[in-house]
């Protein structure tokens, strides 16, 4: 009998990126000093990150712009190598591994697009097919697959610059995907895209996810993605870890209140709601009520029968208002705790 | 200038006296001069990358002529020194085309692609005017004062101090030689009113302008006679660098600058051409 | 499948890109093919001025024909741009893509490379016999043994040029001059390759530097080979060597230049 040893696919301890940027003052005098006595000043991009991803899991990196979202995915894939700390993926150094563990994974660059240009969709595929090797049968199943799932028939003979920036993006992911990688990395997959091509996009994800068991793992600043998609969220701030865990643990921890949406009935006044908890927005027929999320149930249940309300409803918090708290407590506690 | 009665229209010419207009001209000319200037002495550090690069380029230049005069005193009759003379034109011309030209009417492709003509026909000044001043690279000046240096460097070693007269003369010729450039260049970038592609035609004008760097009569016949019809702008440094050394005819000068005043009035008329025929279109 | 036929694949798929993406920009390539024969045809013209009735230094009106349609050819199946393309590609992000493939970005470019100069070079070859039609003075002497030589000489001088091209373009992962030394790099060429005059009519120290460098085995070896004119027509063992040699030096600088140029992309990012 032997020992099973659980091994995840994305292992991350106490990474981190510095760069040593160069200071340049201004004017002549300063581009001298430059040359003679360079003055270098310490970025940080990724500050002591620690996770693990297991395989077949969906992921998403929060966090605002230059938080090291791109950074952390570039050190996934090997593109960059840590300054500090140890990045694993299935198995092995990405920064040492060799072509046969660049061919199980995919990097989707939400606004820099791989494809060819001046040729029709379909080109690509027949590019990619020959650098990746892809043997008959996989291809043909994947590509078929892939035009099914994205609705690539009619784009396939159309030049790149032909296509809108929606059906780019879904022959993008399509092209990334053919070699059926195991890891899948999204950076910014949906920017700029309309709210139909943003749909299509995260549906297609769910459903690739869950065919093929692939890791996948994306970058986002947009919440409507994490809401869509990922059952665990990282997020960062500033190249710190401040939260990993379920996107529903992050709202119950962050904001725990529960709001609690009525329709009211011609005899209620703005009184007879306001003792059941705090009126957050008062707009006959409609108002929104906050209560602690374990009161939730017991406040509905009362008002409900006050007899003032005609319809009723529970949400959580906006997701948006939970991030924005989460990263403005971040940056006081950073302010406030000092060191930089 | 806008009448709000009439709405939006382009300004009637008549509306400003004629002295008002020149002074408005003049004062745009110096505004955007000044502008030029204010942009690029931001950075010093370009002044000496400016000489110390015209001067490497010239020097190669020199030595690339040099070759050919290892193997004999004269080429097309023109000395060593003096083909360094038409040489030293050949830089300040290029500077002029490279400091004026490209980035003013050469840029015109790029405008009509981006939508920015349309913004600059709306400006009270003529259009072609401000095109071929809004963008001056003030430091393509090194190249006309090294190449003038060169010229007169080269006219000491010939022992010859040109005469006011030739002087005169050789100033003449050059501004013709730069109207002339100008009017090729502004008819080719209106061509780009109707072709897209033409951009790339400033690349046909540098390959075939590479052939003025040696005197026209240095080419066998056949090719100087495609030179004088087809591409006149191969003569442009050889007429005047032969003031410089004694060797033009006034017939010769007379030509030149009928030419030149013809590449004008002809290269206006194409560009207004061009320009009504864009904003009929709707742009 | 085997390495060869996975390598021919690729090679093959890359090829066939690039010439589709050729053939849409025909007008841009029409055009640098006009520098490319406007520059040696302006050589011509003066050589063909000072060479008069008579010769200089034995070459007559006929031999610079010849030797300059060949270096027109020449130049054409070996002047390698990429130096511009990995600033590029560096400058834009595109640099980020191609280190995540399977396969090392210096396979693209030589295969771009190879569809380029086939377009390229059939053109310039067209145009070579109609002139030839018209003018006999530029007809080479029918000897299919020397244009089988001179065929592998362009090859090796087209992977010369490619490997220095590449090699000198990689410094873009320290510099953004790089393209700029390449500039430089590219106008010293013209001398020292021959492109503007036989090596033998350029002065004495000119052509002992171009002799210890590796310019002349990149262009005036093939056309010697080619055209009987130019100065190396009797060293084709020596021609041979040095091509080899030369070669191999900048393969293997592009290897060190690629090793240590991503390991700066690693520190550095893009």
């Amino acid at each position: 009998m032997g020992l099973y040893v659980h091994r995840p696919m994305i292992s991350a301890t106490q990474l981190s990126k510095h760069y040593r940027v160069k200071v340049r003052d201004s004017g002549i005098g300063g581009a001298l000093r430059a040359i003679v006595a360079p003055r270098y000043e310490d970025v940080v991009a990724v500050d002591n990150l620690t996770f693990s991803i297991d395989r077949g899991e969906v992921v998403a990196f929060l966090g605002p712009n230059g938080a090291g979202k791109t950074t952390t995915l570039k050190m996934i894939t090997g593109l960059l190598y840590p300054t500090s700390g140890k990045i694993e993926v299935a198995g092995v150094n990405p920064w040492t591994a060799g072509s046969a563990f660049k061919s199980r994974l995919a990097l989707v660059f939400g606004n820099k697009q791989q494809l060819l240009w001046d040729l029709p969709v379909d080109e690509t595929f027949r590019l990619n097919r020959a650098i990746y090797s892809i043997p008959d049968t996989i291809y043909n199943e994947q590509r078929a697959e892939l035009i099914e799932l994205l609705e690539l028939e009619e784009l396939l003979d159309r030049p790149v610059r032909n296509l809108s920036l929606g059906e780019r993006m879904k022959c993008e992911l399509a092209a990334a995907l053919l070699h059926r990688p195991e890891l899948v990395l999204l950076d910014e997959p949906t920017l700029g895209l309309d709210v139909n091509a943003q749909d299509a996009v995260r549906g297609f994800l769910n459903e690739y996810g869950t065919r093929h068991t692939a890791t996948i793992l994306l970058t986002s600043h947009y919440m409507a993605d994490v809401t869509a998609l990922a059952k665990r969220v990282i997020m960062i701030d500033r190249g710190r870890l401040i939260y990993d865990g379920s996107l529903q643990g992050l709202v119950e921890r962050t904001v725990p209140i529960k709001r609690i949406e009525v329709t009211l009935t011609p005899n209620a006044t703005f009184d007879s709601i306001a003792r059941f908890g705090e009126v957050k927005r008062f707009q006959y027929p409609h108002a929104v009520i906050e209560v602690p999320r374990a009161e939730a149930p017991e406040a509905s249940a009362r008002i409900l029968m006050s007899g003032v309300i005609a319809d009723l409803s529970i949400q959580d918090p906006p997701i948006e208002e939970v991030i924005r708290q989460v990263f403005a407590r971040d940056s006081r506690a950073g302010r406030d705790g000092g060191a930089e | 200038m806008w009448n709000s009665e009439r709405g939006c229209e382009a300004p009637k010419r008549g509306t400003i006296s004629k002295k008002g207009r020149a002074a408005r001209l003049g004062t745009a000319f110096r505004a955007l001069i000044a502008l030029s200037a204010a942009r690029e002495l931001q950075y010093r550090a370009n002044f000496f990358a400016s000489f110390l690069g015209a001067a490497f380029w010239l020097l190669m230049a020199v030595f690339t002529v040099s070759i050919f005069y290892e193997h004999t005193e004269v080429v097309g009759g023109w000395s060593f020194w003096e083909a360094a003379v038409l040489l030293g034109v050949f830089n300040a011309l290029v500077g002029v085309v490279e400091g004026v030209l490209r980035p003013g009417i050469g840029s015109l492709p790029d405008e009509i692609r981006h939508g920015s003509l349309d913004l600059l026909l709306l400006r009270p000044i003529d259009a072609q005017l401000y095109l071929t001043f809004q963008e001056v690279d003030l430091w393509r000046i090194a190249d006309v004062i090294t190449g003038f240096a060169l010229s007169a460097y080269a006219l000491h070693h010939l022992g010859r101090t040109p005469s006011v007269g030739e002087v005169a003369l050789f100033l003449v010729t050059f501004l013709a030689a730069v109207a002339i450039l100008y009017g090729v260049w502004l008819t080719l970038m209106s061509l780009s009113f109707w072709f897209v592609a033409v951009e790339n035609l400033s690349t046909v004008f540098d390959a075939v302008f590479e052939a003025a760097r040696y005197p026209a009569s240095a080419y066998p016949s056949a090719l100087r006679l495609v030179f004088l019809f087809v591409l006149p702008i191969v003569w442009t440094t050889t007429i005047p660098a032969s003031a410089l050394v004694g060797r033009l005819s006034m017939s010769v000068a007379a030509g030149c600058l009928f030419i030149a005043a013809a590449t004008l009035i002809i290269s206006r008329a194409v560009w207004r051409l061009a320009l009504r025929r864009y904003t009929s279109a709707g742009g | 499948m085997t390495a060869v036929a996975v390598w021919s694949k690729r090679y093959g798929a890359f090829i066939r890109s690039a010439w589709m993406v050729d053939i849409q920009y025909r007008a841009d390539i029409a055009l640098w093919l006009l520098w490319g024969i406007t520059e040696p045809a302006i050589a011509l013209g003066i050589w063909w001025t000072v060479a008069g009735g008579g010769d200089v230094d034995g070459y007559t009106r006929v031999s610079f024909a010849r030797y300059f349609f060949g270096v027109t050819l020449i130049n054409q199946l070996t002047q390698a741009w990429d130096a511009w393309y990995i600033d590029h590609w560096i400058a834009e992000g595109e640099m980020n893509h191609r280190l995540l493939r399977p396969i090392a970005p210096v396979h693209e470019a030589i295969a771009d490379n190879i569809a380029y100069k086939a377009r390229v070079g059939t053109i310039v070859i067209i145009v070579w016999l109609l002139t030839a039609a018209v003018w006999p003075i530029v007809r080479l002497p029918v000897a299919p043994e020397r244009w089988v030589l001179a065929a592998v000489a362009v090859v090796l001088g087209a992977g010369i040029r490619f490997f220095n091209g590449f090699a000198v373009g990689l410094l873009a992962f320290w510099t953004t001059r790089a393209s700029d030394i390449i500039e430089l790099q590219m106008a010293i060429g013209v001398f020292l390759s021959g492109q503007l005059a036989p090596l033998d009519l350029l002065p004495h120290w000119v052509a002992s530097v171009a002799s210890a460098l590796w310019f002349p085995y990149a262009i005036a070896f093939p056309v010697s080979l080619l055209t009987g004119t130019g100065g190396w027509e009797h060293h084709i063992v020596q021609g041979f060597v040095g091509q080899l040699a030369w070669l191999i030096a900048w393969w293997l600088l592009y290897r060190f230049i690629w090793r240590n140029g991503r390991k700066e992309y690693g520190a550095v990012g893009g």
